[in-house]
């Protein structure tokens, strides 16, 4: 620890020399020496913010720094003896001194003195810097123009020349096509990439592997996983009960946007607006995904407009940092105290995303609308054959229709009431009934046995209690007034009966009828528990059993789901069971139209709402159509007689529509952006709160920027528009800035996040400006942007730091030597798994749950969460790129957070890269390092027969590069010393050779196989293996 | 640490020492030290970004038992005994004023006064109020301050306890020992400075939820995000090596990565390879630091039977208050025990009994156990939750059930040791227990005052991110100087 302290503190101690790295001149930069200070000293009480604005002096702007002033002007040019700030800033007396002891705020002399030359310089002014649009400026020359690849090298090697510093040769082969395949594809080169490289001797070796690596599905995985933590991308809400949300379809469209190489531009305008282009596509749409990963809340309690404040508030912060770099969010309370952005100018832009039609609570649901179904292509294509099929059943049910001429059979009385006989259990049991008793349900034909009606009847011979019964029947049959119960009975002459019995479920079983002796003893007798209708009917004949549903308790109302047949010994017949009741019943069959229309008309039914109309109308008032239209119904589903032309049309109907049911809810969803029809009005909160609205504000953009087009519509579309307008002076910066932070770990201006006056001034400004433009002129082309990088000489240089470039550049701001950083969470665990031969390449779709501790979500989770528990996966989700590991946000995957990756709670553009002994833990022994060690070792041990040529596949599967003698005897040495352990203990060599759920090769020798894990372990633990260099 | 790498280590560093030297003043040295890591003393501590507090501490650590889910202060420490003639009458409206509540309650149609069922008696030498729920705290209040006027503005759980950790509402901002392990440093070398334990809890199951922001790094360095120890499994994560590799064979895995590290840097010159040595063997020091630890064989009956029977079950809160003291014992600077099961929005009776059964002994067994170890001088220790609770009545209400809904205009935290003044009651609510009367005391003045007693001056303790210089207590705060001694 105490090393690491020391070596921290030189590595600040060499910052001191910065100065090295600024334009080494006397003249002062307004820009670049100036405003740094006036914004982070003055601009507090003497800047953009009126409210805290003090002496009614302002700074932040050019003519008010050197505005009279009754005489007293803050700034005369070239005079600092007559200039208030520079008197101010040396005042003796405490009173006057400037700033205010109190302020916290002091100036180093040397930043004094910088305010003297620069006044008597002649004060120049200027904009900031990132304000104005970008030009593309002369290229720079340096004794080192020969070794220049392209621009790039000739704006950072004019610096390396005044810094008194030299570019570093070309890396090794083995080195630079490990880093750049690093960079582009997020995993590590194989060995037989690495060898065909270092065959390949012609000038356009480099060239052709780069091409390669562009054409590579992974580049677009890799530069996604980037542009996530940007998207603040998670799969829960992030709020309160942290549950699972279906986003990932977004993930996916991003994927594949970079590796289509969309334009930048239009990649803007889809993710920001893609919604509200005409004709938006399904992708288009899935695209605005981008502004539905914010985190969200359904807390009980919680107040709807406060969170609809927030939402507004984190979309306008989120979409200013990540195009931008602008700090939005500093002007929610007040007006930007450092960057000319008003409150109110915030709260125009807070009024393009504060119309959603979203909801302010989430219902902690998977899918809170607006979201969208995002069928494949082969889905799309099921659908339109299913709704084919559908259709062509439909047209099939209308002919046969047409082909009916119904006659109403003679009237019978039932005609006024609609009273009659619904036979609910006959040749099979009803719809859904769970068959049970003593032993199973015996439905016998007339061959067999005794069969009152239909093809079967349901028999049972018993000694003694036996019964059949079912339960859950659905539908159910429904109990009107008045209504009568009734089955049918057969008792064998020879083997009658004591006693049988009838009963129901309505929930409850104690609804029982009796015939014949007392035996079976449940219920009280004399009740409807129990009720005793008399003697036995007479054996050898069939006989009508009724129950007076009202005596045995089931009230008008009730619907049955069970009904049992008991007997006590004997041998018994059951048929044609039912009820005799005015109500409609579930799937009734009639004979007759005019019965039929009347119960419908009498008692509430579930017809379709036009019939329903019909029915409601006066029988006089019903036209020919509408009979017709009734007649048509009651032939497709009701009429007994058509049901046998009718009910397998009807089953092939359901069926098709069950698939496409059953398909659309395989089609996943993903959150998207919609705008209500009426926009909300948007008010300046005052002091940021969402209760205290202050004057309505209309959308519109910051007034230091370019203006929208005339005519430009007060929606998304022309805020997205307009920040890829090649007029814009941010945009391209900022992208172009991210992309070189991905190459060379720190961005030409180190603030990715802050473009403002208190970011930090570019490294390279006229470099920066000469990409923003390129990418801006080759029509916002990514490829060809990270192709620049790439190609330099500059990126191509090796890593190697010598002492002078280390005394004057620590950092590696000037890029004296090839970039080397530690890599991010993701290309650890994937170089890895891609080392074990694990990894399993798939792209795309919803997240996987690979390993992780026990108890982790259950040690923060709400009870009532989906995410309260961590259900592992199995099987090829294990081995999945990281980019696709489930991202809870209020407890991240522990082996990506421990690497840095942020907790995707918000929109993050720069990753810290921290060095620590929890990373050391997770790389040594979480499951996920040590299974990948043990399959690395297989495959060394595979590789070759000697232990050297094991090594050396093993190490350079892990760094690309052949080990030293030195290096072989270091690793060797551990391999044979720690062989002759294990041999001792083969129990501990199983055991580690044991880890992890991928099957291990059983054909190796388990010492020898533990000893080789170790060595993996160990070279999978090396600096050079994390690291990208 | 290998003698060959420590010699080697000791050569590089030499070697660069000697370069270095040529290019910088130690003038300029200090004056960098705030702008991005942490300072190192001669001996090697690290001192974090302030090299050394504002001013001399009367806290050298803290530990913060957290109460999440908003105990009730009705019940336990605020007591309004005029409430019981009120019982079920209506809340009048002059004490509510029109506040704003949680939509759970707001669309109810009565808002009943529901007094406490717990009886409350004197304690101490200036007579607390203490309810029977906390027989064993009573015996200490002669070493607590016990503050009734905290109040907060968040009215629900995921942004009150967010705002409280870490001094605003929204996700982002770094937590307070997060702050501190920045501001600070670390004490001790084998051990993080910041550490969370989460205990079980016996209210029912349904508990509000933590959330891992509230012991994050926000915007500052990753590092500094408190490390949870767990009851289960590793204790610190991936902190065991792997079945079948022993601490020896991890020895020799080591000395080889280091060695080969070593030539790396030799060829590389990176710092960040020197680092990560060490902070290998820092990974493996804290493969025997930590189980010793967690280890409590070694603690004497007596000690065990003051913290009570669940001390024996590790998870418990009682167990990790036990933890908390071995942990402050090492120096860790900022320990946090959090218990979940305090938002009892209906019978809140018998949820409340069951959670004080949980901490009651085991708070004063801690504070008891401090004092007697002489640790608790210069151990601030800090007891509360995200808001407080209504006197009126949330669902069915009688005599001994009822339930309350979150309250955050009043609010009971206690404090012991560390700076603060003993056995004292410091402001006073209404009647109601609804509206401050005296004495009001905001989060971010809590907070203000918490890193006061650790001799930081709050508005001193900041880090650039975005442009603007944050800190924990936004531009809020004012230190609360009558509680402290």
């Amino acid at each position: 620890m105490r090393i690491v302290r020391q070596w921290l503190l030189f590595t600040i101690a060499y910052f001191v020399v910065l100065p090295a790295f600024a334009d080494d001149s006397a003249v002062v930069d307004y820009n670049r020496d100036i405003r740094p200070i006036l914004s982070d000293v003055c601009y507090k009480c003497h800047g953009p913010d009126e409210g805290e604005r003090q002496a009614d002096l302002r700074v932040d702007i050019q003519a008010a720094a050197f505005a009279e002033r009754d005489g007293n002007p803050a700034i005369v040019a070239g005079k600092s003896d007559a200039s208030h700030l520079y008197l101010r800033l040396t005042a003796d007396d405490p009173d006057e001194r400037m700033p205010p002891a109190d302020s916290g705020k002091e100036l180093t002399p040397a930043q004094i003195d910088l305010f003297k030359r620069w006044i008597d310089q002649g004060a120049t002014w200027g904009e900031h810097w990132s304000f104005v649009k970008p030009v593309r400026g002369e290229l720079p020359t340096s004794q080192f123009d020969d070794r220049a690849k392209n621009a790039i090298d000739r704006f950072i090697f004019a610096k390396l020349e005044e810094a008194g510093l030299s570019p570093n040769a070309e890396a090794s082969k083995e080195r630079l096509i490990r880093r750049v395949t690093f960079d582009l594809t997020g995993l590590p080169p194989t060995l037989e990439e690495v060898d065909a490289f270092l065959a390949d001797d012609s000038p356009e070796a480099y060239e052709r592997v780069v091409d390669r690596l562009f054409e590579s599905t992974r580049y677009g995985e890799h530069r996604t996983r980037y542009w996530l933590d940007v998207a603040r991308y998670g799969d829960t809400h992030g709020l309160h009960l942290d549950n699972e949300r279906s986003i990932w379809p977004y993930r996916d469209w991003v994927i594949n946007a970079f590796n289509n190489n969309m334009p930048f531009d239009q990649f803007t305008v889809e993710q920001l607006a893609g919604d509200l282009l005409p004709n938006a596509t399904m992708e288009q749409q899935i695209a605005t995904g981008f502004n539905r990963c914010n985190v969200t809340t359904s807390e009980g309690g919680s107040i709807a407009e406060e969170y609809l404040v927030r939402y507004a508030v984190d979309r306008v912060e989120t979409t200013a940092t990540a195009w931008m770099g602008l700090t939005a969010g500093c002007a929610v309370c007040h007006d930007h105290k450092f960057d000319p952005l008003t409150q109110k100018e915030f709260y125009q832009l807070f009024s393009y995303f504060y119309s959603l039609t979203e909801n302010a609570m989430d219902g902690n649901a998977l899918l809170p609308p607006p979201v969208l179904k995002v069928a494949s292509d082969e889905q799309k294509q099921q659908q339109q054959n299913l709704n084919s099929q559908l259709a062509a059943i439909e047209q099939q049910i209308s002919e046969a229709i047409a082909k009916v001429e119904y006659v109403e059979p003679e009237a019978t009385e039932d005609v006024a009431t609609g009273r009659r006989d619904f036979v609910w259990i006959d040749d099979d049991l009803p719809a859904n009934a769970n068959a049970q008793g003593d032993s199973p349900w015996k439905f016998v034909a007339a061959e067999e046995g005794q069969v009152y009606g239909g093809q079967r009847s349901s028999t049972r011979t018993a000694t003694g209690l036996s019964q059949h019964f079912f339960t859950d029947a659905k539908p159910g049959l429904k109990i009107g007034q008045d209504d009568v119960l009734f089955a049918y009975v057969y008792l064998d002459e020879k083997n009658p009966p004591q006693e049988i019995m009838l009963q129901f479920n309505d929930g409850s079983w104690e609804h029982r009828a009796i015939w014949g002796e007392d035996l079976i003893e449940w219920g009280t007798n004399g009740q409807a528990s129990r009720l005793p209708m008399g003697e036995l009917p007479p054996a050898g004949q069939w006989a009508r059993l009724e129950v007076s549903a009202a005596k045995v308790g089931l009230k008008p109302g009730t619907v049955l789901n069970g009904w049992a047949f008991t007997q006590f010994d004997g041998t018994v017949y059951w048929d044609h069971a039912g009820v005799n009741t005015m109500t409609p019943q579930g799937d009734e069959a009639f004979e007759s139209f005019a019965v039929w229309k009347q119960i419908q008309r009498t008692t509430e039914n579930g017809l379709p709402k036009p019939l329903q109309e019909i029915l409601k109308l006066e029988e006089d008032k019903v036209t020919e159509p509408q009979t017709k239209q009734l007649v048509s119904h009651f032939v497709e589903h009701v009429y007994t007689s058509t049901r046998e032309v009718f009910e397998p049309l009807h089953k092939q109907l359901a069926d098709t529509k069950k698939q496409l049911d059953d398909l659309d809810k395989s089609i996943p969803a993903t959150l998207v952006m919609a705008d209500m029809p009426d926009r909300r009005q948007a008010h300046l909160l005052i002091r940021g709160e969402y209760d205290k609205q202050g004057d309505p504000v209309e959308s519109g953009v910051p007034a230091v920027f370019p203006s929208l087009p005339d005519g430009a519509p007060a929606n998304r579309l022309a805020l997205a528009r307009w920040l890829v307008d090649p007029a814009h002076p941010l945009t391209a910066r900022v992208t172009v800035n991210r992309f070189w932070q991905q190459f060379f770990g720190v961005g030409i201006v180190k603030t990715t996040e802050d473009f403002g006056s208190q970011g930090e001034w570019p490294s390279h400004p006229k470099l920066l400006d000469w990409l923003a433009v390129e990418f801006v002129e080759s029509g916002w082309d990514v490829k060809q942007m990270l192709k620049w990088m790439v190609m330099s000489a500059t990126y191509r240089q090796s890593t190697e730091v010598t002492p002078i470039a280390l005394q004057k550049d620590p950092l590696n701001r000037l890029l004296a030597r090839g970039p080397r950083f530690r890599m991010d969470a993701e290309m650890i665990r994937d170089n890895a798994l891609f080392a074990g031969g694990l990894l399993v390449e798939q792209i795309g779709g919803k997240s996987v749950r690979p390993y992780q501790p026990v108890g982790l979500w259950e040690a923060v989770g709400y009870s009532g969460s989906n995410t309260v528990r961590f259900t592992q996966d199995h099987g090829d989700a294990l081995y999945r790129r990281s980019m696709y590991t489930f991202w809870k946000r209020t407890a991240p995957p522990p082996s990506m957070q421990i690497f840095d990756a942020p907790s995707r709670e918000y929109c993050v553009v720069r990753r810290e890269r921290t060095n620590t002994p929890k990373a050391a833990l997770a790389l040594m022994n979480d499951v996920q390092f040590v299974e990948a060690a043990r399959n690395l070792a297989q495959r060394m041990m595979k590789s070759g027969e000697s232990i050297e040529a094991r090594l050396d596949f093993g190490f350079r599967v892990s760094t690309a590069r052949t080990p030293d003698e030195s290096e072989r005897r270091v690793l060797l040495g551990i391999y044979n010393s720690v062989l002759h352990d294990y041999q001792q203990d083969m129990a501990a060599a199983t055991s580690l050779v044991s880890v992890g759920e991928s099957k291990r090769d059983e054909s190796l020798d388990v010492a020898e196989l533990a000893a080789w894990t170790i060595v993996a372990n160990a070279i999978l633990n090396l600096d050079e293996t994390v690291t990208k260099g | 640490m290998d003698p060959r790498i420590e010699r080697g280590l000791l050569q590089t560093r030499r070697h660069f020492l000697g370069r270095s030297a040529t290019g910088i003043g130690a003038a300029a040295l200090s004056s960098l030290l705030t702008a991005d890591a942490n300072a190192a003393s001669p001996s090697g501590e690290d001192l974090g970004v302030l090299g050394k507090p504002h001013f001399a501490p009367k806290a050298k650590r803290i530990i913060y038992l957290f109460m999440s889910g908003a105990p009730s202060q009705l019940d336990m420490y605020d007591y309004k005994p005029k409430m019981n003639e009120l019982f079920d009458t209506e809340l009048p409206d002059s004490i509510r004023m029109g506040q704003r509540l949680t939509t759970m309650t707001s669309g109810q149609k009565r808002f009943p006064i529901a007094p406490s069922m717990f009886k409350f008696s004197q304690h101490g030498k200036n007579g607390t109020w203490i309810s029977e729920l906390l027989p064993h705290t009573a015996t200490i209040v002669d070493d607590m301050a016990v503050i009734k006027t905290i109040h907060t503005e968040a009215i629900n759980h995921d942004p009150a306890i967010t705002y409280i950790q870490t001094g605003a509402q929204i996700p982002g901002r770094p937590s307070m020992g997060a702050w501190l392990s920045y501001g600070l440093g670390s004490m001790n070398q084998d051990l993080p400075s910041f550490v969370v334990l989460t205990s079980s809890w016996s209210a029912k199951r349904d508990a509000q939820a933590l959330y891992e922001r509230l012991w994050g790094a926000g915007f500052l360095p990753s590092r500094h995000a408190g490390v949870a120890l767990r009851s289960a499994g590793d204790p610190v994560l991936y902190l065991s090596n792997p079945p079948g590799v022993s601490a020896e064979i991890r020895r020799k895995m080591l000395d080889a990565v280091a060695t080969l590290n070593q030539k790396e840097f030799e060829l590389i010159h990176d710092p960040e390879i020197t680092a990560r040595i060490a902070q290998y063997e820092m990974a493996y020091r804290m493969q025997t630091s930590v189980p010793e630890l967690s280890d409590v064989s070694q603690e004497s009956e007596h000690t065990l039977n003051m913290y009570g029977p669940d001390v024996r079950k590790p998870g418990t809160f009682a167990a990790n208050c036990l933890l908390a003291r071995r942990l402050a014992e090492r120096d860790v600077r900022f320990v946090q025990v959090f218990i979940r099961g305090w938002d009892q929005h209906g019978n809140l009776p018998n949820d409340i009994r069951a959670q004080c059964g949980d901490v009651d002994q085991a708070c004063a067994a801690l504070v008891t156990d401090l004092k007697q170890r002489g640790m608790l001088e210069d151990t601030l220790v800090v007891w509360g939750g995200e808001f407080g609770r209504t006197i009126y009545c949330q669902g069915g209400l009688t005599k001994t059930n009822y339930g309350r809904d979150h309250h955050p205009r009043c609010f009971t935290v206690w404090m012991a040791g560390g700076g603060v003044k003993p056995g004292i009651s410091y402001g006073e609510t209404d009647d109601f227990s609804y509206n401050i009367v005296d004495k009001p005391i905001h989060i971010h003045d809590l907070n203000a005052t918490i890193l006061h007693c650790l001799g930081i001056n709050h508005e001193r303790l900041t880090y650039r991110f975005q442009g603007r210089d944050f800190r924990l207590t936004d531009v809020h705060g004012n230190v609360v100087k009558d509680i402290l001694l």
